[in-house]
């Protein structure tokens, strides 16, 4: 029986970049406490805050709940969940009772903004007709502008002082590589514990950052959350094929994902540095914070040809 | 050399499959023969969460679950 480096009991991880074993108990511990350091470090959440948590029923986000509910409950600030449905055809509609049976299980006001409400059409439908125009645009493009500019404004909407997403070390590290070899060094200002705000966005945190994907699935298998685990059938392209590589290369040099994001955090004040400032505008269809004339969901969805309606009050 | 009999599932199916190992053989031993990097799956043998450097015995129920989920 391997025995846990720090209490003797039974193991059940390897944690191998540290080159220790850890019991149940040790193990939830310390996800836990790199959440409340992550939470303190980088001054996350302030007494009495609203946070909307962005939870989609997967493990990372339905632990980020948990987590952020029991600190919530701790420090007298509020709670609420939003999750955003694509309608993903036999994904996203299997995930979504899972967030729906957490947030009221814990308590915690729970709001659905729909794509098909939100824009018209569901994800499936975009794609098959992206698919007709021979657009060169990844469903991800298309998924993930459309659902950052939903959760700002159902995060807005709900009065939240900070919105939480579920980005662990391993989503981290990859978007750090991805930004990198498209050289889209603008984007990688996104990047980071927390991204501040501009007059319409409701500045993003993101706790769990620095903690390992496997790490928060062993966390949430242990304390039996009720988690939907699946792969987006959309879920290819360069950026898995990054995840890929990084999960390879980790095996062999554990700690790598880890040196990824904090040498990048290290830089981050000279990226930012080295940015040309922004001043938001109003996208022209949809009233949406921008940089131009038109913000990127309506964009893409003008491309698209559907007309983009004003976000359905829920 | 002595060999052990494991029950192998994947998370989410009834079906299992029988694997012939070593004996003394590890949890990444077996994920080594079926393909599956040891950072993307978590174990469960016989119903409990073990590392990947646990030893198997003969009639071990072993359940792969597959942790690199979502988009």
């Amino acid at each position: 029986m391997l025995k846990c480096t720090f209490c003797g009991r039974k193991a059940v991880y390897n944690r191998r970049y540290a080159g220790t074993l850890l019991c149940d108990r040790c193990m939830t511990k310390s996800v836990e406490r790199r959440f409340w350091r992550a939470v303190a470090e980088h001054k996350l959440i302030a007494p009495n805050e609203k946070i909307a948590v962005a939870v989609s029923g997967g493990k990372d986000s339905v632990a980020a709940l948990h987590l952020i509910a029991d600190y919530c409950k701790r420090k007298n600030c509020e709670v609420a969940a939003i999750t955003i449905d694509e309608g993903i055809k036999g994904y996203r509609d299997r995930s979504l009772p899972v967030a729906r049976e957490n947030a009221e299980g814990l308590g915690v006001k729970h709001v659905v903004v729909s794509f098909k409400e939100a824009y018209g059409a569901t994800l499936d439908e975009m794609v098959k007709v992206a698919k007709e125009r021979k657009s060169r645009q990844h469903p991800c493009t298309y998924c993930g502008v459309m659902r950052r500019s939903l959760l700002n404004r159902a995060a807005r909407e709900l009065g939240a002082d900070k919105m939480a997403t579920a980005h662990n070390l391993d989503d981290e590290a990859q978007a750090i590589m991805l930004n990198y070899v498209r050289g889209d060094f603008s984007r990688l200002h996104r990047l980071g514990p927390i991204y501040s705000p501009r007059e319409g966005f409701v500045p993003r945190i993101k706790p769990m950052r620095e903690i390992p994907e496997k790490e928060i699935a062993i966390y949430a298998l242990l304390k039996n959350m009720k988690v939907h685990l699946a792969v987006c059938p959309y879920a290819r392209g360069i950026h898995t094929e990054i995840r890929d590589f990084l999960n390879d290369f980790d095996v062999r040099h554990p700690n790598t994902k880890f040196m990824i994001v904090r040498m990048f955090d290290r830089m981050r004040p000279y990226v930012a540095r080295a940015l040309p400032g922004f001043s938001p505008k109003k996208c022209k269809v949809c009233g949406e914070p921008t940089s131009g004339a038109m913000c990127k969901a309506c964009e893409l969805l003008k491309d698209l040809g559907f007309e983009k309606r004003k976000c359905a009050s829920h | 050399m002595k060999k052990i009999v494991v029950a192998v599932k994947l998370y989410g199916q009834r079906k299992t499959k029988k694997i012939r190992l070593t004996q003394g053989a590890k949890v990444v031993d077996l994920l080594k023969r079926l393909k599956y990097n040891p950072d993307v799956v978590a174990v469960r043998c016989n119903k409990k969460i073990v590392p990947e450097e646990e030893r198997l015995v003969n009639g071990d129920l072993v359940e792969i679950i597959p942790i690199v989920t979502g988009g």
